[in-house]
């Protein structure tokens, strides 16, 4: 397996995350299934189709919560990341809670498992911020069976526009250009991050073989409580501009 | 039967067709088709494909500079709009195909008359597209396209009221994007993104593209919007959309 210079450099600076990932991961594992920094529950948003006795694989997995939820949904779930230390996360957090399901480590833009194996495809900022959309959402079609659905969470293209370079909230001026967003690189920040325009990813997704089926820009609720990640919008930027967006498509054929 | 939103919007377009006309004759007149603020030539954009021998309806044809050029290709063009004044200047131009004068929130035609449905800054930015997209649905035939363009979701929400134009910040709401009484007399409509897809796939229709087309640099208008602007983010969107 040949890894590209993103993924090498994410795998390190997960590395260097994890154990504050380790630290929050019993909290994620164990609460309602939900998504995104403000927690929407999935009973709310219904990103998800039903997952009950389908074969769905969570592209960067991470410390595997979302495959957590999707198991107690019913799923069978393939966790795959490229950390070895968010995997070890995802190991103590399956002994503890006494739920297992595979974990597997590789990089989410070349998966060694066969085509058409899964139904659902899963990724919550995961395979979808940190690698290239080029590459990955067609692992994804070539994963998934014919009708099989993609759920994908990525940050907000209109917070992208305004991201400051310093960890600190987005404003509502726009700091950067539309035209060509696609690789992200931050000068307080190790990670290699990626987004595309939303006309862009249609044209990607329907490139790689899928029907575009949804697109949530989700908003902040009303109680939404303070993130604790700095560079994220606040609930207040929340309520007014997505912060967050999951698309939904479904592969043809 | 139309709205109330439909009969403002007729008294707007009867009111200011003529000065309309005259403002941008010259711009949106010009020898082949051409999309929006900029006049992007339709030969480059490729949204409409070949549409000779097709049934066309044009919603909100305005003058009908679009469908006048789209019949010299072959096309079995109808032409639509809200404002009767609007259809005077069609008609004035040689239009020479039906003109039928109505709200697109209820299409007086049959299920499945037309293999494609357009419009450029039309019935999509001037009528509720929570009516317009079903009615659109209803009218196509099955393989049927529609595509049309209208101002971009951000440039809606970067709208600075006190300067009159797009600034490069975030103005306004983008949550609750739906109707919006202008201080012209109009009202005007637009959706988050992720509102025109499930807008689309409750009616039924497949989303082809959304083209977010960046003008060159050299882009000239006459509808007054700030081409720095524009070069970075986008103004205009294009929707295509398909009937299965």
């Amino acid at each position: 397996m040949s890894l590209s210079d993103h993924a090498r450099h994410n795998r390190e600076a997960w590395t260097g995350w994890a154990p504050e990932y380790a630290e929050w991961a019993p909290g994620a594992w164990t609460r309602e299934f939900s998504w995104g920094v403000w927690r929407v529950p999935e009973s709310e948003l219904h990103a998800l189709p039903d997952v009950a006795g389908k074969d769905v694989i969570e592209l960067g997995c991470g410390t595997a919560y979302i495959s957590a939820g999707l198991a107690r949904l019913g799923a069978r779930p393939v966790g795959v990341d490229i950390t070895p230390a968010q995997l070890e996360t995802a190991r103590a957090m399956q002994e503890q809670f006494g739920l297992e399901f595979p974990l597997l480590e590789a990089s989410a833009e070349d998966v060694p498992l066969p085509d058409a194996s899964f139904d659902v495809a899963v990724s919550e900022y995961g395979a979808s911020i940190w690698c290239d959309p080029y590459r990955w959402i067609l692992e994804a079609a070539r994963l998934l069976r014919p009708g099989g659905e993609l759920v994908f969470l990525v940050n907000g293209t209109i917070f992208m526009l305004c991201a400051q370079e310093e960890e600190v909230p987005p404003g509502r001026e726009l700091l950067r250009d539309y035209f060509g967003m696609h690789r992200f690189e931050w000068p307080d920040s190790d990670g290699i991050e990626f987004h595309l325009p939303y006309g862009e990813m249609i044209r990607l997704l329907r490139a790689s073989g899928f029907e575009v089926e949804n697109l949530i820009e989700i908003q902040a609720p009303e109680d939404a409580e303070p993130h604790g990640y700095a560079a994220l919008p606040t609930p207040e930027w929340g309520r007014r501009w997505p912060a967050e967006e999951i698309w939904r498509a479904r592969k043809t054929g | 039967m139309s709205s109330s939103d439909a009969e403002r919007n007729r008294a707007f377009w009867d009111q200011r067709a003529s000065s309309y006309q005259e403002t941008h004759r010259e711009h949106i007149g010009g020898p082949e088709p051409c999309w929006g603020i900029w006049q992007l030539p339709e030969s480059e954009l490729q949204v409409l494909g070949d549409v000779a021998g097709k049934d066309v309806l044009e919603l909100g044809c305005g003058a009908a500079q679009w469908s006048i050029l789209l019949a010299a290709q072959g096309a079995r063009c109808i032409g639509f709009d809200n404002s009767e004044r609007q259809l005077d200047h069609a008609r004035a131009a040689g239009a020479d195909f039906p003109l039928v004068h109505g709200s697109a929130e209820s299409l007086p035609f049959p299920d499945g008359s037309f293999d494609l449905v357009f419009c450029d800054h039309g019935a999509l930015t001037f009528a509720d597209p929570h009516l317009v997209v079903p009615e659109v649905a209803r009218v196509l035939r099955g393989g049927g396209l529609f595509a049309f363009s209208i101002t971009g979701s951000l440039a809606w929400i970067c709208w600075d009221d006190e300067s009159d134009g797009v600034v490069p910040a975030l103005q306004s709401d983008y949550f609750g994007l739906r109707r919006h009484e202008d201080s012209d007399g109009s009202v005007t409509f637009q959706l988050p993104v992720g509102e025109w897809i499930r807008t689309f796939r409750r009616s039924g229709l497949e989303v082809e593209a959304l083209l977010e087309p960046r003008p060159p640099e050299d882009a000239t208008t006459t509808y007054g919007y700030d081409l720095a602007w524009a070069r970075r983010w986008p103004l205009e969107q294009i929707w295509k959309v398909r009937k299965p």
